[in-house]
């Protein structure tokens, strides 16, 4: 059976309620009349409102869902409500505001909220999308799969670098000591690596090897083919660690975002009804 | 050159265990590769790292090859050996040993860092997930949410709780509560800027009607509450309806007023219904459904509410005015001139009719101002320039026979006059002599006051007829009281300055009228012509209730409630001498009951 995504949860049930939903505030927003025109203290705005306040406060209910030990449900549901509710929220926020935006900390609040969303859309394009490059990358194998093959060919490539040249000795031995494999936010978000000692090792030990004869070739023939495996090694353990990375990045703009609005909220609704 | 090499390792207490190899050779090699004597296998040693060679004076020295050496801490490309000197190369520690007797040199060669395991290394130089670098969402959230927590809500409360707390940031141009304020104030209101307490005078309670009362306060209700039925209804009508209700400020600079035709007809087009005993017709827009308009008459004779009348423009019978006055629209308004002062004159309305200081209407006609110049007073323009008073009849009269007493008796002295010419003081003319005089005079000014009142001067403007013969001179004759109606349509508000572009005569037709009696105020076609409806259309100006009505046109808590906002009721004009119950010829007016003070 086909995987089934958390957009696609009991057969597109939040989708269903989501676009419910939209309907009905797009049709209360143009059947109902208001002698001023629309804006956010008008009986629909305020009810749009507090729609809208109630569904962010239950949306980061999420995340406290998520840290809980004893699950509420089917937490593939509260994913695939909370990515259709949220999106939702576009509409909803927008015609509470009726297109209304300034200076101030209420477009401040809706503009959080957007940023929210969108880097919210972006998380589930990264579920959507990475998973299957991860698997594609690393097939059967982890990441510590990875480290513990790498160590190996070290091993090896050391001890055969023993018996040659002194500039294959150190290609060998910078390659073992300084071949980073992730690092800081921005290298993991990279991958590649412009000068990458592994890489530099392969292409000296290649260059050498048209040099030389006899048994020194076989021997530089040997160590290029473990230099070479471990390059690719490095390549897929750095790209693993960039998807995830990737899949992991979103969160650190959801989250402290999602808190900011929350705050942003309160002091919209606190503002509002303090000069009322 | 005999060397003695102990090889020293350690065991799992990390005691030494010393193994040692005596080696034969002029010229020591040290290093990686196979030919080495001394054969140091490590990748951070070179093929050939180094030689230790024994000088012909058997001093043995160290020199450095394919790698680097240090001597006691030193880097070195050469140096002698003795006994004591720790040699590194590489991770080893190579020690010289003292002398021995059966070799040239002893020496100890140790691996004092010894290459990490390999997986440790590559681990070592792992590093995944983003947890494991400086990113921290709980970090990144308290940051950002506490810096919109401060600065959006902390610090306006705490500014808004005590006023006087941020001024010195208040200099900086930086209002506390300005990220609060949801839109631009009204222009207007403009001029509170960031004073947000002048109208949000209590936290968490609305705008109260007090607040705007502070600056408002001759501010009308809807209709005059001057009656119990009328305040009832009011009260029915408007309820708890704060003035934020419909003045909701913050939308910009014409925000606060609001100018939807539903705030009016919503009540107005079923009007009848809702309350029967009004005297409004019921409106539901402008195009198609306004009734006639209804004009506020002066009547002549009247004083206070029962002066003024209603008329719809489509009553013909009663769309008349009565203004006591005769003047013919057509006469002033001859294209080829009329006889004037100066010779022939071109009249135009502005000769007339002046605007007022707003533009908006017109300052009143006056005798003096408009008319005297053409119609003077005089009353023997043969002999003086003097005029007759416009005032009282009994002022006329006296001002006529003043005059021709004056002219008889100038011819007639006082002083009797004797034949020769002497004057003889004392000594009076004769009664009879005066008397003739006089009589002349009281016949004289009795014919020219006939003629004022009954062919010219006054006869040319006023409605003048006989009073009752044998009364006194002043009750001779009766002029119609004047009521000339200043502002016709009250109710509305029309801007005359906005309208300038157009000629007078393309809405007000007097250019044939030859009456007073016809009222030249446009009716609703006209206006229909250029104004459109609720709905606005391409080609037509707009034409909702507010465009010409106000909402606060009762009467205010104080003051004398105006009939529109700022705008002026008919005035009456001073009475004329006429008190009598003369009414002019074309009038039979009929004063609609006004009684209990419903809107109208």
């Amino acid at each position: 059976m086909r995987h089934r995504t958390v957009l696609e949860y009991r057969d597109y049930r939040y989708l269903k309620f989501a676009v419910f939903v939209v309907l009905a505030v797009i049709f209360a927003y143009g059947w109902y009349k208001y002698p001023l025109g629309h804006y956010g203290g008008t009986p629909l705005g305020y009810t749009l409102g507090t729609i809208a306040a109630l569904l962010i406060v239950w949306l980061m209910w999420l995340g406290v869902q998520k840290r809980r030990y004893r699950k509420t449900g089917d937490i593939k549901g509260w994913v695939s409500a909370h990515i259709y509710l949220g999106t939702s929220l576009v509409v909803t926020a927008t015609l509470h505001a009726a297109f209304q935006v300034g200076w101030n900390v209420h477009t401040l609040a809706y503009v959080l909220m957007m940023l929210v969303i969108v880097s919210g859309f972006f998380g589930v394009y990264t579920y959507l999308r990475y998973p299957a490059l991860m698997t594609e990358n690393l097939g059967e194998d982890t990441l510590e799969g990875l480290v513990l093959k790498i160590a190996d060919i070290d091993r090896e490539a050391r001890r055969s670098a023993l018996g040659m040249s002194d500039d294959v000795n150190r290609a060998v031995l910078a390659s073992v000591q300084k071949t980073r494999i992730g690092g800081g936010v921005y290298a993991q978000l990279r991958a590649r690596v412009s000068a990458c000692p592994t890489a530099a090792a392969v292409k000296l030990v290649k260059t050498l090897a048209t040099t030389v004869k006899g048994e020194a070739a076989r021997q530089h023939q040997e160590l290029y083919s473990l230099l070479l495996r471990k390059e690719r090694l490095v390549a897929c353990a750095r790209t693993d660690i960039r998807f995830k990375a990737i899949m992991d990045i979103w969160l650190y703009f959801h989250v402290p975002l999602s808190i900011a609005l929350l705050a942003a909220l309160v002091a919209h609704v606190i503002a509002v009804f303090f000069y009322w | 050159m005999k060397t003695k090499i102990a090889t020293i390792t350690r065991n799992k207490k990390g005691q030494p265990v010393s193994a040692e190899q005596a080696v034969a050779a002029e010229t020591l090699r040290i290093g990686r590769g196979a030919d080495c004597k001394l054969h140091l296998s490590d990748p951070r040693i070179a093929l050939h790292h180094a030689e230790i060679i024994c000088g012909v004076d058997g001093v043995s020295y160290i020199e450095a090859r394919g790698g680097t050496v240090s001597v006691d801490g030193r880097p070195e490309r050469a140096a002698t050996l003795g006994p004591g000197q720790r040699i590194h190369v590489g991770p080893f520690e190579i020690v010289v040993l003292p002398a021995q007797n059966d070799v040239d040199l002893a020496l100890s060669v140790e691996l004092i860092d010894p290459l990490k395991d390999d997986l440790a290394e590559v681990q070592s130089h792992v590093q995944a997930g983003l947890r494991s670098t400086w990113l921290s969402k709980r970090s990144l959230s308290w940051l950002v949410a506490g810096a919109v927590f401060l600065i959006f809500l902390a610090w306006p409360v705490m500014n808004a709780l005590d006023r006087g707390h941020g001024k010195e940031v208040a200099k900086m141009g930086l209002t506390a509560d300005a990220s609060w304020d949801v839109g631009p104030l009204s222009s207007a209101h403009a001029s509170f800027g960031s004073n947000c307490s002048s109208c949000h005078q209590q936290p968490f309670v609305h705008v109260t009607n007090a607040a705007c009362e502070d600056c408002h306060k001759k501010i009308g209700w809807h209709f005059a509450l001057e009656t119990k039925e009328a305040k009832a209804l009011h009260t029915g009508v408007f309820g708890d309806t704060r003035c934020s209700s419909c003045h909701r400020d913050h939308k910009g600079p014409m925000g606060l007023v609001r100018s939807d035709s539903p705030l009016c007809t919503d009540c107005h087009q079923n009007l009848k219904s809702r309350h029967p005993q009004t005297g409004v017709a019921d409106v539901a827009e402008f195009a198609k459904e306004h009734p006639p308009f209804k004009v506020s008459m002066l009547l002549p004779g009247k004083t206070g509410a029962a002066a003024i009348v209603r008329v719809p423009q489509d009553d013909k019978t009663r769309f008349v005015e009565a203004s006591g006055l005769k003047f013919p629209h057509d006469v002033h308004l001859n294209p080829k001139g009329l006889r004037g002062p100066n010779g022939t004159a071109l009249m135009e309305c502005k000769n007339c009719h002046v605007p007022d200081e707003t533009g908006t209407r017109f300052k009143p006609v006056t005798m003096g101002e408009h008319c005297q110049s053409c119609h003077s007073l005089e009353f023997e323009p043969k002999s003086t320039t003097r005029q007759v008073p416009h005032g009282k009849i009994a002022d006329v009269i006296a001002t006529v026979q003043e005059h021709y007493a004056q002219v008889a008796l100038a011819d007639t002295p006082i002083d009797v006059v004797l034949e020769d010419g002497v004057k003889r003081p004392g000594q009076r003319v004769g009664d009879i002599k005066r008397e003739a005089a006089l009589k002349w005079a009281g016949t004289k000014a009795d014919k020219i006051t006939q003629e004022l009142f009954e062919v010219r001067v006054c006869f040319e403007c006023h409605q003048i007829k006989r009073g009752e013969v044998g009364t006194e001179p002043a009750a001779q004759w009766q002029i119609a009281p004047i009521a000339v109606t200043q502002h016709w349509l009250p109710k509305s508000r029309f801007p005359h300055s906005r309208h300038g572009t157009y000629k007078c005569e393309s809405c007000h037709a007097v250019a044939k009228s030859k009456k007073s009696a016809d009222i030249a105020i446009p009716d609703i076609k006209n206006c229909r012509e250029c104004h459109g409806g609720n709905v606005t259309s391409k080609d037509k100006a707009p034409g909702t209730c507010e465009t010409c009505h106000g909402f606060h046109t009762g009467s205010p808590k104080s003051g004398v409630p105006p009939m529109v906002p700022g705008g002026n009721q008919p005035k009456l004009l001073p009475k004329t001498a006429a008190t009598s119950s003369f009414q002019p010829a074309q009038l039979a007016l009929q004063t609609p009951n006004t009684a209990g003070g419903a809107p109208q």
